[in-house]
């Protein structure tokens, strides 16, 4: 059976009888209830139903404590007027010119010329009056967070005993989100006070990838006093699906490119290891090309650059200026810290090479930029 | 999985690339090839066709920048599919460069491994030892990998199996003084 709460306070009322509750709207509960507990009801704005639909449409629209009993849900519903059901302002038009007043009347149409006159909505209205409708209960239930913490009486000064204790926290954790049909997107570490989240780049469950990838933060980020607590979270998330194709060429394994890229970031930094993007700007560098361009390599950072009538030094070069053009001149977000202003030359000069170099007018400095190749 | 990777002749930068079809080379897989030449002759021209073959092939790709050089821009213009390269910068540092190649090459599944040397100072190029050019060809030589080595000088010397020597080219504008407008280089 199933009982519904109407009123300000249904939540709590709700949650007092079950720890399953459906919360329908922010006045009306719906949870399973036993035989037991339906006294404790009486006095309440509240139904009792074997369906939750049901129940969810007496307690609305019945004064009081209503009990249905099974097979008596057409006749206690059909007193109740036609807007009691959910809203629908063109099916209930033709209601109002077919003379359907009450859910008793709508309850007594023959299925299929309702079906054929106003489809599956129809249909559906009608066994709602009929409350022949039955589903299961939807609770909300709070989301599982995948953890494990422990507190040492001692502290852990070395990696591998610490990485030891990791893996078997991963073991554990990996097999409760497989129970779930889920993966990890992410690793959340915090040894002490200090808390690190570790990114993946698809979801996985596999222990040894989510062992070496905290491994390398280890590695690369060492914790700044020995462990003594430690707590390691796995965000769950839907498992990744791939569907391979015959004709595909071969691309590199994510599980062993993520290490690699993971090693690599280790030597170079975070920040220069990825997939380069263009945006939609007009930023000198990142703008999407609107045309074709000559191939080109970057100085960085761009190089100060002297220049007089007819020369050209930097610190790493200087020459003749033998051809000039420009300038064309750019500037842009002018709202932020970083904006630009300047105009920009191509000149060839006496060592044979194509640069670009540009006049910064908010600094009012030369600078090269970098070669046509 | 072909024996190698031939660049399109009708491709935007053609000048380059016709030296190189005159020449009649394609790029070996499972070897070192090394595009060597000046600035401004043509040697970026040349890498980036060669990865916008093997991204248009729906092969995976990487470069390593040393000097963080690397233009995307002007690379997606010439057909590279940013979205299938992988980009490493490496701050100047010859020695991470080499290392992240290494590490890359190992992982596998790459078409083109691109090890971008052009513009790094001498000193750092002389600490290279020849046997870290063995160990790459060894390292590709069983694999479908092109190891391409972008340099002003060839390095890799008899461990590269085509050595790519670019001469320098003119550059052509259009217009007259004042009104120029850099066309091309030829």
């Amino acid at each position: 059976m199933f009982a519904c709460i109407h009123g300000p306070d249904a939540g709590r009322l709700a949650d007092s009888f079950s720890p399953f509750v459906e919360l329908v709207d922010e006045q009306t509960a719906v949870f399973s209830i036993t035989a037991r507990q339906l006294a404790r009801l009486k006095g309440t704005q509240a139904a009792v139903a074997s369906a939750a639909e049901t129940a969810i449409l007496a307690a609305r629209n019945l004064p009081g404590y209503t009990f249905i009993a099974p097979g008596d849900e057409a006749r206690v519903l059909g007193a109740l007027l036609i807007d009691a059901l959910p809203p629908d302002p063109e099916i209930f038009e033709t209601f109002d010119l077919w003379g359907i007043r009450s859910l008793a009347d709508l309850a007594r149409l023959p299925d299929d010329a309702l079906a054929s006159r106003l489809g599956a909505r129809g249909l559906h209205l009608q066994r709602l009056a009929r409350g022949a409708i039955a589903r299961p209960l939807r609770p909300q239930l709070p989301a599982t967070v995948y953890a494990e913490s422990i507190e040492l009486d001692y502290a852990l000064k070395l990696r591998e005993p610490l990485l030891f204790l990791i893996a078997r926290f991963l073991n554990d954790l990996t097999a409760r989100l497989k129970s779930q049909s889920l993966a990890a997107s992410a690793i959340d570490l915090t040894l002490d006070s200090n808390q690190r989240r570790l990114s993946l780049p698809f979801p996985t469950r596999d222990v040894k990838l989510l062992l070496k990838r905290i491994e390398h933060s280890l590695e690369h980020q060492p914790p700044e006093a020995p462990v003594t607590k430690l707590r390691l979270e796995l965000i769950p998330t839907e498992p990744r699906r791939v569907q391979h194709g015959l004709f595909t060429p071969a691309a590199p394994e994510p599980e062993k490119l993520e290490l690699t890229l993971g090693k690599i970031r280790g030597l170079v930094g975070e920040k220069n290891v990825g997939y380069p993007e263009l945006f939609d700007t007009h930023r000198p560098g990142a703008a999407r090309p609107t045309g074709p361009l000559l191939p080109f390599r970057y100085f960085r950072p761009a190089l100060e650059a002297r220049i007089t009538a007819d020369r050209l030094g930097t610190r790493r070069f200087q020459g003749r200026i033998l051809r000039i053009a420009g300038p064309w001149r750019s500037s842009g977000e002018w709202w932020r810290s970083d904006l630009w202003n300047r105009d920009e030359y191509d000149l060839e000069l006496s060592d044979g090479a194509l640069y670009r170099i540009y006049l910064d007018r908010l600094s009012d400095k030369w600078f090269v930029e970098g070669v046509y190749d | 999985m072909a024996a190698a990777l031939p660049l399109p002749l009708g491709w935007r930068h053609a000048e380059p690339l016709d030296f190189l079809s005159a020449a009649g080379r394609d790029f070996p897989r499972g070897r070192i090839s090394e595009i060597t030449g000046v600035r401004s002759s043509g040697r970026t021209s040349v890498l980036h066709a060669l990865l916008a073959v093997s991204t248009g092939r729906g092969e995976h790709a990487a470069l390593v920048d040393t000097n963080d050089a690397f233009d995307p821009r002007s690379a997606a213009s010439g057909g590279v599919e940013l979205s299938k390269l992988v980009w490493v910068r490496c701050g100047g540092n010859a020695e991470h460069a080499l290392r992240a190649a290494d590490l890359l090459i190992q992982a596998g599944g790459f078409g083109v491994v691109a090890l971008d040397l052009a513009e790094v100072a001498a000193g750092a190029l002389n600490r290279i030892p020849a046997t870290a050019w063995f160990r790459f060809r060894r390292a590709v030589e069983s694999t479908p990998v092109i190891l391409a080595v972008l340099a002003d000088h060839p390095l890799a010397k008899s461990c590269s199996s085509m050595t790519i020597k670019l001469p320098p080219r003119k550059a052509r504008f259009t217009g007259c003084a004042p009104f120029l407008l850099l066309r091309n280089a030829v």
